[in-house]
């Protein structure tokens, strides 16, 4: 087979190659090793590339300083926002995939949520604030997470109705003759069929809402709901120096992503490719 | 007749949740953007008064919101530029195989998947003036110290690299996808042509790939244009003014000063920025849901 322009691979692929695994790297290499460095050394004038010896200090004052709370509001969060997500644009991508609503409704519900994506969020946080003070949902985690669904909704709408749309309706219509009900139609024929569509929403939905910062900083007032991102900014701006308690807290922040890079990077390679057709 | 009324009605059953959260949360708070645009409101003091036009005047002539407005369209215009651009290198780099190419993707993709405020946290250690690691390089290259996120004149630029850091992956990711989908006889026909590696991409990758492209560019753009996070955990819009943008220009007018009249104005300036992009965008997606 000959093999085409673009699929040479000369020497200076290599060097491209190395240059760019290197810029991607180096950050992430100083967020581990400024972790594992003493106060001492992270304030050193020539920065040191490798700790003399393993630091671990900066992981157990964080811990002490209750990150395992934040983590877990951070988890409540974004768990709970992508299963309610999920449940919802389930049935609704089903509605809108297989039936054709009166005055051209699956087309102006569809770019409505369209336009939600689009939407800088921070125009909406103003109204949302209010309305959200007045049913006091504000500072706590439940309120978070109906206020995610700005982000996570319109994201999992669109991702279902595609998934949807590109399965055939045979296996519903055969169910159907055999007598099956509506819901028992959706719950043990489509759902099963959707699983790994599903699975893919979830995952950058979970990304979404693990990594959102406007709605946490302002509608999370006390120390204890905060989820990861306000904890982490919050160091920045309290104790600036402190590198590497602040690197600890990203590093632990970070860890459970990156274990499962793998898997992550397979779903969320489908998930974009899906979300852009 | 009578079950294809039950049917119709299960539709509208398993529609009206996510409808009715989708119109709590978006169409109550825009036509309240809209309302309160036309107030002199203040949250703290409870001060709403009618106020015709005056907000919208009076911030269009305002210095900040166009500094604000300015700096928003340059980050967005330049890291949207350099991540599509960069995307697309890569892409071109990563084409066919090579030994060790799953585990080189894996990586390239790793900043994607971190938070946003732990690559802020770590960039802020780099872009240190004194013992930062970029000035230290900078150093060692025998180069003058830059102030990343001291000098006004470098501070936004310090921003979109991070940005750029960060979100080069999704173009590449995107554009791949493309790319892979792109029969191989294609670039075999075209090498058969005698075409080189230039001729190649700009004649027969880009006009191919070229509604993809568009679509990262418009993707980019949209998220760009709302930067936050990233000004807010860097440089919180300083030195004096140089990173202002839009979005914290509204947060400033809203929840630092209370002034929800003025932050409803400048929202209401946004969205007539995004609707533009958005009939782009929206378009585009229609067009590829009817194929």
């Amino acid at each position: 087979m000959r093999k085409t322009a673009l699929e040479q691979k000369g020497l200076f692929f290599w060097v491209l190659l190395v240059i760019v695994l290197v810029l991607v790297l180096l950050p992430l290499y100083w967020i581990f090793v400024t972790a594992m460095k003493s106060p001492v050394e992270n304030i050193s004038r020539t920065p040191i590339f490798v700790p003399h010896e393993l630091y671990l200090q900066n992981f157990v004052k964080v811990i002490q300083g209750g990150f395992f709370g934040n983590l877990f509001n951070t988890v409540f969060v974004a768990f709970f926002s992508t299963l309610f997500s999920l449940a919802l644009s389930f049935l609704a991508g089903y509605a809108l995939s297989r039936h054709r609503f009166p005055f051209r409704f699956n087309t102006v519900f569809l770019v409505w949520v369209l336009a939600v994506k689009i939407l800088p969020p921070v125009v909406l946080a103003i109204p949302l604030y209010t309305l959200f003070a007045s049913a006091h949902l504000l500072n706590n985690l439940p309120g978070l997470v109906l206020v995610y669904q700005v982000y996570t909704l319109p994201y999992c709408i669109w991702m279902l109705f595609g998934f949807f749309k590109a399965l055939p309706v045979e296996y519903e219509q055969a169910a159907r003759i055999d007598g099956a009900s509506d819901l028992g139609i959706l719950a043990y024929i489509v759902f099963p069929l959707m699983r790994s569509g599903v699975i893919a929403t979830s995952i950058f939905s979970i990304i979404m809402a693990w990594d959102e910062f406007l709605f946490a900083l302002l509608f999370l007032r006390n120390p204890h709901l905060e989820t990861l991102p306000l904890l982490i900014v919050n160091f920045i701006t309290e104790y600036e120096t402190l590198w590497g308690n602040l690197m600890a807290i990203g590093l632990l922040a970070t860890l459970p992503l990156l274990l499962f890079s793998g898997y992550v990077y397979r779903r969320m390679t489908t998930g974009f490719t899906m979300s852009l057709k | 007749m009578h079950r294809d009324f039950a049917r119709n009605r299960f539709y509208y059953l398993i529609l009206f949740p996510a409808f009715a959260v989708i119109v709590f949360l978006t169409v109550y708070p825009v036509i309240q953007v809209f309302v309160n645009s036309f107030y002199k409101y203040n949250y703290l003091n409870d001060v709403r008064l009618p106020y015709g036009f005056t907000n919208y005047v009076t911030i269009i002539k305002d210095d900040l919101f166009r500094t604000a407005f300015a700096n928003t369209i340059v980050f967005s215009v330049i890291a949207t530029a350099v991540e599509v651009s960069l995307g697309f290198f890569l892409a071109l780099l990563f084409y066919g195989f090579f030994p060790g190419k799953r585990i080189a993707m894996i990586i390239v993709v790793f900043p994607m998947m971190v938070s946003t405020m732990v690559i802020c946290a770590v960039w802020r250690t780099l872009y240190q003036f004194d013992i930062g690691l970029l000035n230290y390089l900078l150093k060692l290259a025998g180069i003058a110290p830059v102030g990343w996120l001291n000098d006004p004149h470098v501070a936004l630029f310090s921003v979109i690299l991070v940005d750029i850091w960060q979100w080069t992956p999704f173009a590449f990711i995107i554009v791949q996808a493309g790319l892979l989908s792109i029969q191989r006889e294609v670039f075999e026909a075209a090498s058969i042509d005698g075409a080189g590696y230039f001729q190649t991409i700009f004649r027969v990758t880009i006009p191919i790939l070229w509604s993809q492209i568009l679509l990262v560019i418009l993707l980019r753009t949209i998220d760009t244009f709302r930067i936050f996070a990233k000004v807010f955990a860097l440089t919180g819009g300083g030195p004096g003014n140089s990173t202002e943008t839009v979005s914290m220009y509204i947060y400033r007018e809203g929840f630092v000063y209370f002034n929800l009249g003025r932050a409803s104005t400048v929202s209401v300036y946004t969205l007539a920025v995004i609707a533009l992009i958005a009939i782009v965008y929206i378009r585009q997606i229609l067009k590829g849901d009817e194929t």
